[in-house]
């Protein structure tokens, strides 16, 4: 939609913007507070960086998290991924609105829902509850995330891109490796992105699916927020800001980066005349 | 100049086609001619600058009503932007607009006497047929009943009657464009722009849709500017076509006169062949123009364009007008000696591929009577060109 | 004979995620609801009857009961909370439209080459954690927190504004945490339409505002339906807001699930709770889920 662009539109993403930001700013500014006091400023300090460097159980907690972000992103890549091909290009097939079910329901069902279930599976098959089963509950509900993100890519591209490759005598597993994975890359990185993120911020289902010795930092945080606004919550949570930022901006730099050139190159290739 | 405001004689039989609608200027219908009557719509001096991109270059056009008229041209000549300035979607940088003696140039498009038909048809998805059609009047606060017989009036004419119900994604693009079009009509404005009105149709349904569009415009005597870079197209619905490129007005003449005057090079290539001769201007008399052509020849012909001596320009011939003999024909000027290197035999008539002495390849057209067969021309006979003064056409551009 | 071994090759794509989706989220829910049928009891785990082949099926099925249930209606606490969880959800849902749409809205009329900026700028927040972002309204909301200070400085208001923990902090909270996920799909139906149709709007007579409510918001129905879904439904079962920001008369169903399973340890309780829950959402899941399918199939 293109049209005139208002004044009316202008503020209105002027404010959403502002509502959007400038809690989160505040948040950071005030993390670099000298005083205890996170909502009066008495000049700059980043003592409370420090501070978070000596605490062993943040760090412990910041720990399980990564590994558990890592290996549930991974996995919850690869089966989004089959999930998003069944969706797209399988066609029917008995269970199959059983299965987008299953894919889209996770994505909008109630975290305590999703804890909750997920806490009883592991009970009934005996598990012992504490990393593995926190990871194995991150990837069931990233793993929908992960389908929505490629099931978005596979759509919109050209299936005779495929069929030429299979006519050509390729199989549809190398197909798959040679054609289609490389063209939809981008997005299975934006998608395990974003089951990294999610798993790293998800406080209420690793709450149910825990067990002893797996503290993740979101239930840190949450320990701590509930005794009040601190200092070294802002400063952690500056930290992981900080990190989704650069995450993002660098994925979308590189997928600008590769719009890009593949522009340069039409345009060479079509003898640019201006 | 002669005004001509009646069919002549010699025309009574192509003037029966009903309505004021006649692309060729012999039936009469010429109201440009006409220094009394003003013009239904005139573009001022109009210059569209995209930042620092020209994409309408200081263009004046008068448009009169009842007129068909084509704005021609390939993509991004500024045909469509023109359009759009006509409709409000655009404002000129400078100009002004003026329909049936107003200024319009800053009035928004929804108060604007104007109805556009979209070059993607712009249906409303979410509405059916009906309500597509009726959705002009229906702002125009007309009661139910009215909007109801309006918009069936609309549909009778352009059958789709049967259609009213329907969404445009369950039509054929053929269905969408009548559509599009009854919704334009439907308002009955004084001005319905077209933007490449058919542009998504094949060959075959577009022509179809030309006579429609004919059909339509004559019916219902509105005045229809239509936008579009095919050629063919412009020459068979228009009564005047306004040739442009790089947003610069090129020329602006009936169909006939596009054919047979061009004033350029490229209009002079639209339709059918042409021979073009560059040469240099060596004199010029009393509504003569004289050429010395680049390997020798002298070329003479009839012309009011105003040229000096010395410029370079080009001569159009148009291949049924160059005579084609074995005798060397008694004249000095437009005459030309070749071989004949192909002949193309189309059944009443042949062409004939000449290629004379300096390289230069001509195509000259003859009629296959019976009585030239004993001195038919054959392959690699040498043969002589030669052309009346009246068959050029110079060209400055 | 051909098309039976492609179908079983087949299922070596389909398979994997769905056996992982069937063992790990739709049969977790028979086993919630089998357990919201079962008593509490001081053990590990803390429920009965647990299954074990000796005692045989029917043995166990026996001493399956509808008490929870039963409960669940007796105390008007629960049924309390489900209806102000939804009542919340309702009305935050359609705040959180009304803040987002001239957003999107802007968005989509923006120049094309700030448009992906603007995404991005939409996505960011999204990716950061939710926990975070409530944590920031806290610093704002509280008694002497910056909306505080700041009102009262431009002397707006010379009293502290009590808003944390009230139902209040829990609105703002709910539009400010799920304003992406209402922005996003309103951007992508706003941006779809074709341009063209508002100038034939506005070519065949409508103003600007007409044309807006004649095409534009039709035409965006899809995204205003996807949008709202996707606040409403997680937001009823919401805990983290309530329980951050909102006070003790702040009802939320899932904070109420929370209590029953960490505070009192509750666990057939808590599943009733759950299996309810599920009942009211089952109808608008299944409604996002047919929506979401059309969308595909719209796209090829």
């Amino acid at each position: 939609m293109k049209g005139r662009f208002s004044w009316f539109n202008a503020t209105s993403i002027t404010f959403g913007f502002a509502f959007l930001y400038i809690p989160i700013l505040l948040l950071v500014i005030f993390s670099f507070n000298e005083s205890k006091l996170v909502t009066v400023w008495a000049g700059w300090s980043t003592k409370w960086y420090g501070s978070l460097l000596q605490n062993q159980g943040l760090k412990d907690a910041a720990w399980v998290t990564i590994r558990v972000a890592l290996m549930s992103a991974t996995v919850a890549t690869v089966l989004g991924t089959l999930a998003a091909i069944t969706l797209v290009r399988m066609g029917r097939f008995h269970g199959r609105t059983l299965f987008s079910g299953m894919i889209f329901a996770p994505l909008v069902m109630p975290d305590v829902i999703t804890g909750l279930s997920l806490l009883l599976v592991f009970v009934a098959l005996g598990f012992d509850r504490g990393f593995w089963t926190i990871t194995i509950a991150h990837i069931t509900f990233t793993m929908c995330y992960a389908a929505v993100v490629v099931q978005a890519r596979l759509q919109d591209f050209d299936k005779s891109v495929e069929e030429a490759a299979m006519d050509l005598g390729a199989t549809p597993v190398s197909t798959f490796f040679q054609v289609t994975l490389p063209i939809i890359a981008p997005s299975v990185i934006s998608a395990w992105l974003l089951a990294f993120t999610l798993s790293l911020d998800d406080l209420v289902i690793a709450s149910f699916t825990t067990g002893p010795g797996a503290t993740t930092l979101p239930m840190k945080i949450y320990s701590q927020v509930r005794l009040g606004v601190t200092p070294e919550i802002n400063a952690i949570s500056t930290i992981l800001i900080g990190i989704v930022t650069v995450g993002v901006l660098s994925a979308a730099f590189f997928t600008k980066r590769q719009t890009d050139r593949a522009e340069r190159e039409r345009r060479k290739a079509f003898g640019a005349t201006g | 100049m002669v005004v001509a405001t009646a069919p002549s004689q010699a025309n009574a039989a192509s003037s029966q086609r009903a309505g004021p609608r006649t692309a060729a200027p012999q039936t009469g219908f010429a109201p440009w001619k006409n220094p009394d009557l003003s013009p239904m719509v005139r573009f001022e001096g109009i210059t569209k600058r995209f930042d620092d991109f020209v994409a309408v270059n200081n263009v004046t056009i008068d448009i009169y009503e009842k007129e068909f008229f084509a704005l021609l041209g390939p993509s991004g000549c500024g045909k469509s932007t023109l359009l759009r300035m006509l409709a409000g979607f655009e404002r000129p940088t400078e100009g002004r607009i003026i329909v049936a003696g107003q200024d319009i140039t800053d009035m928004p498009p929804y108060e604007r006497p104007v109805n556009m038909m979209f070059q993607s048809y712009a249906l409303f998805p979410h509405m059916t047929v009906e309500r597509n059609i009726g959705f002009g009047l229906k702002q125009e606060g007309m009661s139910k009943d009215k909007i109801e017989e309006r918009v069936d009036e609309a549909m009778g004419m352009l059958e789709l009657r049967q259609f009213a119900k329907r969404k445009p994604n369950q039509l054929s693009g053929g269905q969408q464009q009548r559509v599009a079009l009854a919704r334009a009509i439907a308002k009955k404005p004084r001005l319905v722009l077209l933007d490449e009105p058919l542009g998504a149709l094949d060959k075959k349904l577009r022509q179809q849709a030309q006579f429609e569009l004919m059909r339509i415009q004559e019916t219902t005597g509105t005045t229809f500017i239509i936008v579009t870079h095919d050629q063919e197209e412009a020459m068979t619905v228009a009564s005047r076509i306004a040739v442009m490129e790089k947003g610069l007005l090129q020329q602006v003449a009936t169909p006939g006169d596009i054919y047979e005057n061009p004033k350029t090079r490229y209009i002079a290539g639209f339709i059918g062949d042409v021979n073009v001769f560059e040469g240099t201007v060596s004199k010029v008399s009393e509504g003569c123009i004289e050429i010395d052509a680049a390997d020798g020849y002298k070329f003479k012909t009839k012309s009011s364009e105003s040229v000096t001596v010395g410029q370079k320009v080009g001569l159009a011939l148009r291949p049924e007008k160059i005579r084609i003999g074995r005798e060397k024909p008694n004249s000095d000027v437009n005459v030309i000696p070749g071989k004949v290197e192909d002949i193309g035999y189309l059944g009443s008539i042949s062409h004939y591929h000449v290629r004379t002495a300096a390289g230069e390849r001509i195509t000259a057209l003859r009629a296959n009577a019976a009585h030239t067969v004993e001195q038919s021309i054959t392959w690699e006979d040498a043969v002589w060109l030669d052309w009346p003064v009246d068959a050029g056409v110079v060209l400055t551009g | 004979m051909r098309a039976r071994i492609s179908d079983l090759k087949r299922w070596y794509v389909i398979g994997a995620p769905f056996l992982w989706l069937l063992v790990f989220f739709l049969i977790p829910f028979f086993i919630v609801f089998k357990l919201s049928l079962s008593d509490v009891a001081t053990a590990i785990p803390p429920y009965t009857p647990t299954f074990s082949w000796s005692k045989g099926i029917s043995a166990f099925i026996s001493q399956l009961d509808f008490e929870n249930y039963t409960f669940l209606f007796s105390d008007p606490l629960y049924i309390n909370s489900y209806l102000s969880s939804l009542k919340i959800a309702f009305f935050s849902t359609i705040l959180t439209l009304l803040v987002a749409y001239p957003m999107a809205y802007g968005m989509a009329r923006a120049p094309k080459s700030w448009q992906p900026t603007l995404m991005m700028l939409v996505i960011l927040p999204f990716w950061t954690s939710f926990l975070i972002r409530i944590y920031a309204w806290i610093a704002i909301l509280k008694p002497e927190g910056f909306l505080s200070l700041f009102l009262i400085k431009l002397g707006l208001i010379s009293e502290p504004l009590q808003i944390m923990n009230t139902t209040t902090a829990v609105y703002i909270g709910i539009v400010y945490s799920y304003l992406p996920f209402m922005i996003l799909p309103l951007y992508a139906s706003l941006e779809k339409i074709n341009p063209s149709l508002l100038e034939a709007a506005q070519d065949l007579g409508s103003q600007p505002w007409r044309a807006f409510w004649q095409v534009t918001f039709p035409l965006s129905m899809p995204g205003v339906f996807a949008g709202c879904l996707l606040v409403f439904i997680p937001a009823v079962g919401e805990f983290v807001i309530p329980d951050l920001l909102g006070g003790s008369d702040t009802l939320m169903i899932g904070k109420t699930l929370w209590t029953e399973f960490f505070n009192n340890r509750d666990w057939p309780l808590a599943s009733a709770v759950a299996v309810l829950l599920l009942l009211v959402l089952i109808i608008p899941i299944v409604l996002f889920q047919r929506q979401q399918e059309m969308e595909r199939e719209a796209g090829r």
